[in-house]
């Protein structure tokens, strides 16, 4: 019997909550599918969308999305960089959020587009000047690079499962790619992994910039603005981390893994989500602050209506999801518990999710000239497609549960060879002495 | 979130799979016959452009229609048409829409269910003039032509003639003009002593005064002002508009003085007091060519109070301001600016018009040019000539017709009236149930959709049932066509002959010739050709009455006159209103035509006639009352009511609406707005240039441009200003009822600067139950809720008189 | 090479929308339905502004037409990610429906709201293939449209041009707000020729254009006695 044998378990047994769940699930994907094919015949019609409001809910879940997926690899790259010992479990998690949530991110431009069939044009006849050009490019390089920093560390679990025998071994053994933790194997895997996590952290943070830069690189007042890149970068990795605890403990209470994801992770890891909640705040203030200071006629009326006019709601419920609950939940021990934890890290997806429609729609709701007010009401096509995306995000998981094991076990396993002694060497490395 | 059930059907459409590409976006708009679309499809493309008249309102623009291979694409306007000068409003730039509509009627009908059920047989064009005829054949033989009767709009075309020949040789007194303008007319005739409207020289007025006249928006040619107003610049004109409602023409004016509804016959004579006191009026015309205005002694030695004595007793400016909510100030300044920037000009129409005491109004702003010294002055008024047609002498009458020709008419109140009046819908319609003096057997309807635009619509529809048999020419069906028995589809008027001349307030004698510019569509006829027909069906001398064979050949007939006349010229390059002067005053004439085949091809190739001089009058020729002078005491009205019996003086007088007594009552005077109610607010109505009177409502396009300032597309909106609204605590752009003692409407608001306090303006024209696929069931029509009243004078019906409230809907208590 | 601009005098100007429908039936613009309208998504090369504002005492109602500004550096374009809006050698910035991917970048990125999107396949005749206005394409379902100074009247007339072997005169080349509008407000012309009367309007003192500070160098421009703008 394996130690971690509980981490195999779900790749073997399947309850009837999961095929419940997935069925749910598939339903909404099918009918989201369906309004989608829909929207292709008969056009954007359906959606909520118009003139001034060219830009709805695909477009706000488009930056929502990439930025989840800035959760996994760029954490799990800093945090083994940084050589920080606690992220063991952690990794994989984050990382299959990145591919998941990469995929259907990256295909919502699609959905926005009024003329999909043309899609080929981007490559035909596209046009580099374009930041929705620079988007293609890094978000195809950041799927490329996450998905093999994903798939790389899972070669030594891939080869356990195919020792393991049973069901589909010719997929582990052409997945396993000849493992057999040999020790040159394991140098090379290493070196491997080094290599990506290091290249995967300036291929993230360009992606967020760049998409940043899809507003930025406009003359429209709320957009127009320089602070938009690390804004855009530092929501993401807010917002990421908050996904990955959301995921964490789902798993963590779906599949038992309490003794893997132990209260320590989730205290580090939301002592991160709240350093994230002050720095947003302080980009927040930023941003508002050299606007309303220069109070720019048109940058002010943008402010307004944020501010107070219609969506002044989603704009102090952004505030108090992203910043007043995760503070406050956060900072006192008393509220820090695992529900504490998991109520804020809610929050901050939500009022994450509220600040790119912040984002989007306002600039483009009060046009400079004398038109009337665009007012933007997402119909039942575009929830729908939003549900469509979400379901997809959780299926995803549930599917790659079933067939790999989300918590890094070889991983596990180094922890508790080598990490003690590792991390006792290194501890003496930076006393004072030889 | 708000899920539409139009998206929700299609989203269910969607679910189930399968065919739905064709469910969208192919849906056709308009409905082109076959042939017309294989020429469109396979023609050679070859570009012609023929020149016609717009028809769709009275303004009688020029317009330039863009042919390929023969099948109209696009107009533009023409740029030799003197009125509109190469301008079109956006209503005429859509005319093409409205040959291509889909419901227009394709051939004759019979209707078979109630009006308005829709429910129509096609018939033949010989079986309707075998009934029609034979209808009218049996009445004649019975004595009973007068029982015909004819309703048609006030429009400037050749048909006002051609149905007049009709009826007269039939021998029916029964013609009736549903009018806009009977006020104008009637005031008209009250000052001046005819009936005309006469024209503004706005180009070179300093300053023109508007009493709520729209010109640029609802003016009979809002085009041709228009075009004039484009020069104020230049001409350092300065406009100033007096309107209860921020209007196009109050948008453009220098300044907008925001007045009560039904109020600028005061504010007329507030001015008029500031003139007066400070000696601003011109002293020689009103001591030349005026009557009535200091006080006088009659013939009988009489002493009279003058229009002066009454107006610096009663007019004074705190008095004006309790009137009309304008401040004194203001009344002064406009006095002084009106006495002190001449030429100056004051006009008066639609909003200061439509109401219980418009004619008093109209004399008043009348009162107002004479005391300017205005008339036949550059940058006045003046008396455009009558083109000069060939007369067809008058329509020949058998002992029949001459006698059913003396009969009373229909549509005049049946006792103590004052003969100013015209034909008022009421009357009609009251008359037509009474059966007095006599039934209505047969009923043309030719132009004009009073069911819809009338404020006595309900009667009017009841007088409509009560008419055995009622025919309407319409080419798209209208409400008042609804309850037609039979449809004798005219002609569009791009596959017609017509001509337009002086148009009312153009500044110049014009003639503009409406000419087919494609063979007709579908099996309609010329409705000037189908009373021929009906003519030579007749028995008697009927047949006698047009001395042509058809209608086109009496238009080529009529203008013969004007090419033998020699006057003025052909709307054609080059010859422009300061050549045409030039010439006339070294002894030349622009006569290049050797034949009338010449003139003719030229003038149908160019579309229009006009002759910008203008044989000069004399101040003494000017007026035909009976001082030969401008009146301010109107004789006129005087000796009317002298006519009527003493006994019933006092009724007529009290019809008439005038309250004031001795000699004020014929004097220019205001008279307060008539039938006070316990609702607090005023409703006005106004028409946009794209919808009109209401035609404008059946396009698509006008449709949707119907309501773009205030963002409302293919709706009407109720403007509130912000202090009323907030007082009926109604917020901007919900939904609220307008309430009056006639009825309810349910309609979004626009809360706007840009109306007077306690006033509750709507947009006219929409809210049609007939008029086709685009025109049914978008937005309401605010004339179905207007109180029955009319200016007792005129007969004209008060359509911006009715007292309204409104409440948020959803809170039950007004 | 001629650089075409257009200067509307709004002094003149009175906002009868006589432009905003010469233009959608020159273009072909496809009408919306009602409630498509009422969205929102009603589609006008031409549109026309109001605006209500209190000047002294007095409210006045201001009414500006607005087409495609054309601007010399145009934000929409460089946004394109396919190359389907750009700025011509004349200056003319053009749309390319058939390349178009309905991104609505552009529509994002114009300070000035010009464009519109075919939100739903627009209606026409009963016959697809029959052409309202022969000399300008349909377009079709999701793509972004906009005014285009009637370039196709400028192919007209430069194949005539070319023919007589002479430059294109001042006023020949006309747009069709131009040609119907009943004030003469409208001016439309090649604004490198020092003679013609586009060029001479464009150094008035009345001479306002929208969002100057932004820079994109619109070609049209407006003139105007009134002080704000």
């Amino acid at each position: 019997m394996d130690k971690d044998e509980i981490l195999f378990k779900p790749i073997y047994e399947t309850g009837r909550g999961f095929y419940i769940t997935f069925g749910i699930l598939a339903v909404i994907l099918l009918w989201a599918l369906a309004m989608y094919i829909n929207q292709v015949m008969v056009g954007l019609g359906p959606t909520g969308m118009n003139q001034p409001v060219t830009w709805g809910f695909y477009i706000v879940n488009f930056v929502f999305f990439i930025g989840i997926s800035h959760a996994g690899t760029l954490i799990s790259a800093i945090l083994r960089l940084s050589k920080a010992e606690w992220r063991r479990p952690i990794t994989r998690m984050a990382e299959v959020i990145t591919a998941i949530v990469l995929v259907i991110g990256g295909l919502h431009p699609i959905l926005d587009l009024g003329r999909p069939d043309r899609m080929m044009n981007l490559l035909e006849s596209g046009r580099l000047q374009s930041p929705l050009l620079w988007d293609v490019t890094s978000i195809t390089a950041y799927f490329t690079a996450s998905t093999v920093y994903l798939y790389l560390p899972m070669i030594p679990d891939i080869a356990r499962i195919r020792d393991r025998g049973g069901k589909l071994k010719w997929l582990y053994t052409f997945m396993a790619w000849g493992w057999q933790g040999t020790e040159y194997q394991q140098k090379v895997l290493n070196r491997a992994i080094n290599i990506l996590m290091v290249m995967v952290i300036p291929i993230a943070i360009s992606v967020h910039t760049v998409i940043s830069y899809i507003f930025s690189m406009t003359l429209q007042p709320g957009w127009h603005s320089t602070i938009f890149g690390p804004y855009f970068v530092v929501g993401a990795i807010f917002s990421g981390i908050a996904a990955l605890m959301i995921v964490m403990m789902t798993f963590r209470k779906v599949y038992h893994l309490e003794t893997y994801l132990k209260e320590i992770h989730f205290r580090y890891l939301s002592t991160l989500l709240l350093i994230m909640s002050l720095i947003w705040f302080y980009f927040t203030f930023s941003e508002y602050l050299t606007g309303v200071f220069g109070s720019e006629a048109h940058e002010m009326e943008v402010i307004k209506y944020k501010f107070s006019g219609p969506f002044a709601p989603f704009f102090w419920g952004m505030v108090l999801c992203n910043f007043v609950l995760p503070v406050t939940i956060l900072s006192f021990r008393k509220f820090r518990t695992m529900t504490g934890i998991f109520v804020a890290s809610v929050a901050v997806v939500i009022g994450m999710w509220l600040e790119r429609l912040i984002i989007v729609v306002p600039s483009l709701a009060s046009p400079r000239m004398d038109v009337p007010l665009g007012i933007y009401v997402p119909t039942i096509l575009e929830w729908s497609l939003f549900a469509g995306g979400i379901a997809v995000f959780v299926m995803g998981f549930m599917l790659f549960s079933k067939f790999f094991p989300i918590i890094s076990i070889w991983e596990i396993e180094e922890g508790r060879s080598h990490a003690a002694k590792e991390v006792e060497e290194r501890i003496a490395s930076y006393l004072p002495g030889p | 979130m708000e899920i539409r059930r139009r998206e929700f059907l299609k989203i269910a459409a969607g679910m189930t799979g399968g065919a739905l590409l064709g469910s969208h976006g192919l849906d056709p708009m308009f409905a082109v016959p076959k042939e017309v679309i294989e020429r469109m499809k396979f023609g050679p493309r070859v570009e012609t452009w023929k020149n016609t008249t717009c028809r769709l309102c009275p303004g009688g623009c020029g317009m330039s229609v863009r042919l390929i291979d023969d099948v109209p694409i696009s107009v533009k306007g023409n740029p030799l048409n003197p009125v509109n000068r190469g301008g079109l409003c956006p209503l005429g730039l859509n005319a093409v829409h409205s040959l291509y509509h889909p419901d227009r009627v394709q051939g004759p009908l019979i209707r078979k269910g109630s009006p308005g059920s829709g429910s129509w047989e096609k018939t033949s064009w010989q079986e309707a003039f075998k009934v029609i005829s034979g209808k009218l054949n049996q009445l004649r033989q019975e004595g009973k032509s007068q029982h015909v009767a004819f309703l048609g709009s006030d429009e400037y075309g050749f048909m006002r003639d051609h149905i007049q020949r009709f009826a007269a040789s039939y021998g029916t007194p029964n013609y009736f003009l549903y009018s806009k303008d009977s006020n104008k007319r009637a005031a008209n005739f009250l000052s001046h002593g005819n009936r005309r409207a006469p024209a503004y020289d706005i180009v070179n007025s300093k300053l023109v005064v508007t009493f709520g006249a729209n010109i640029l928006e609802e003016g009979p040619s809002p085009v041709y002002y228009t075009k004039l107003y484009s020069h104020h610049n230049e001409q350092q004109t300065r406009y100033i508009h007096i309107d209860s409602r921020l209007n196009l023409t109050a948008a453009n004016a220098d300044r907008w003085i925001s007045i009560r509804p039904g109020t600028y016959g005061a504010l007329a004579l507030g001015v008029a007091y500031v003139l007066i006191r400070e000696e601003l009026y011109d002293q020689d015309f009103v001591r030349a060519h005026t009557h009535g205005f200091d006080d006088w002694m009659d013939a009988r030695g009489r002493r009279h109070v003058g229009f002066k004595s009454t107006v610096l007793s009663d007019y004074y400016p705190e008095r004006v301001q309790e009137f009309t909510g304008v401040p004194s100030s203001v009344i002064l300044e406009l006095g002084r600016e009106l006495g002190n920037s001449r030429p100056s000009v004051a006009l008066c129409d639609q909003a200061a018009l439509n109401h219980t005491n418009g004619t008093l109004t109209a004399t008043a702003v009348n009162a107002l040019n004479a005391l300017l010294g205005n008339y036949e002055k550059e940058g006045g008024v003046y008396f455009v000539d009558e083109p000069p047609f060939a007369s067809f002498g008058a329509a020949p009458m058998d002992g029949r017709s001459a006698q059913a020709m003396t009969q009373p008419r229909v549509g005049m109140p049946v006792e103590a009236f004052l003969p100013l009046q015209e034909c008022s819908v009421k009357s009609f319609s009251e008359n037509v149930l009474s059966g007095r003096p006599y039934p209505i057997d047969v009923l043309f309807l030719y132009g004009g959709n009073p069911l819809f635009q009338s404020v006595h619509h309900k009667k009017f529809a009841q007088a409509l049932q009560k008419i055995p048999m009622v025919i309407s020419f319409d080419s798209l069906l209208t409400e008042t066509g609804e309850f037609a028995h039979y449809v004798l589809p005219d002609h569009h008027f791009f596959e017609a002959w017509d001509i337009v001349s002086n148009v009312e307030n153009v500044g110049f004698t014009h003639v503009a010739i409406q000419q087919p510019v494609m063979a007709p569509m579908y099996d309609t006829r010329a409705t000037g050709d189908v009373l021929i027909e009906l003519a030579r069906l007749a028995e008697g001398r009927v047949a006698a009455s047009f001395p042509y064979g058809s209608y086109d050949e009496g238009i080529r007939r009529a203008l013969r006159g004007v090419f033998e006349s020699g006057s003025g010229a052909i709307a054609s390059e080059g010859v422009g209103s300061r050549w045409l002067e030039f010439l006339k005053q070294r002894g030349w004439r622009i006569d290049r035509y050797s034949s009338f085949e010449e003139f003719w091809d030229r003038l149908t190739r160019y579309a229009g006639w006009w002759n910008p001089i203008r044989s000069k009058k004399h101040l003494r020729s000017l007026f035909q009352t009976p001082s030969g002078k401008f009146e301010f005491y109107s004789q006129t009205l005087e000796n009317m009511i002298q006519a009527i019996p003493t006994e019933s003086r006092d009724k007529a007088l009290r019809r008439a609406g005038i309250s004031a007594g001795g000699d004020t009552a014929f004097l220019p005077h205001y008279e307060p707005v008539s039938g006070e109610s316990d609702l607090p607010l005023s409703m006005i109505t106004y028409q946009s240039m794209s919808v009109g009177d209401g035609r404008g409502a059946t396009l698509p396009m006008m449709q949707e441009l119907f309501g773009h300032a205030v963002n409302r597309h293919w709706d009407s909106w109720a403007e509130i200003h912000p202090l009323t609204a907030q007082q009926y605590l109604v917020k901007d752009g919900e939904w609220i009822l307008v309430q009056s003692s006639e009825g309810t409407l349910r309609i979004r608001s626009k809360v706007t600067e840009g109306v007077m306090p306690n006033v509750v303006a709507i947009p006219f024209g929409l809210g049609h139950t007939s008029g086709g696929r685009y025109a049914r069931g978008h937005g309401v029509n605010p004339h179905s809720i207007l109180e029955g009243k009319e200016d007792g004078l005129s007969g004209r019906e008060a359509i911006q008189a009715t007292r309204v409230r409104v409440v948020a809907e959803g809170r039950s208590e007004f | 090479m001629p650089k075409w601009a257009m200067a509307i005098d709004l002094d003149k100007c009175t906002g009868c929308e006589s432009c905003m429908i010469a233009c959608k039936v020159e273009n072909n613009v496809a009408i919306v339905d009602p409630e498509q309208a009422q969205a929102g998504r009603v589609m006008y090369w031409m549109d026309m502004m109001t605006a209500y504002e209190s000047e002294d005492t007095q409210v006045v109602r201001r009414i500006v037409p607005k087409p495609c500004f054309h601007c010399d550096e145009p934000p929409c374009t460089v946004v394109c990610p396919v190359g389907a809006t750009y700025r011509n050698p004349e200056g003319i910035v053009a749309q390319v429906y058939h390349r178009c991917i309905g991104c609505r970048y552009c529509m994002a990125a114009c300070p000035y709201t010009a464009k519109v999107f075919n939100w739903y396949a627009p209606k026409w005749l009963e016959d697809s293939a029959c052409r309202p206005n022969p000399d300008v394409s349909l377009r079709m379902s999701g793509v972004v449209e906009k005014c285009s100074f009637c370039s196709h009247r400028l192919q007209q007339i430069k194949e005539i041009a070319d023919l007589e072997g002479r430059r294109i005169e001042d006023g020949e080349y006309v747009t069709a707000c131009q040609e119907n509008c009943p004030t003469d407000a409208i001016v439309f012309g090649d604004i490198e020729d020092k003679d013609s009367s586009v060029y001479k309007l464009s150094k008035s003192y009345r001479v306002k254009r929208y969002m100057d500070d932004l820079d994109v160098k619109p070609k049209v421009f407006y003139l105007s006695r009134r002080t704000t703008e």
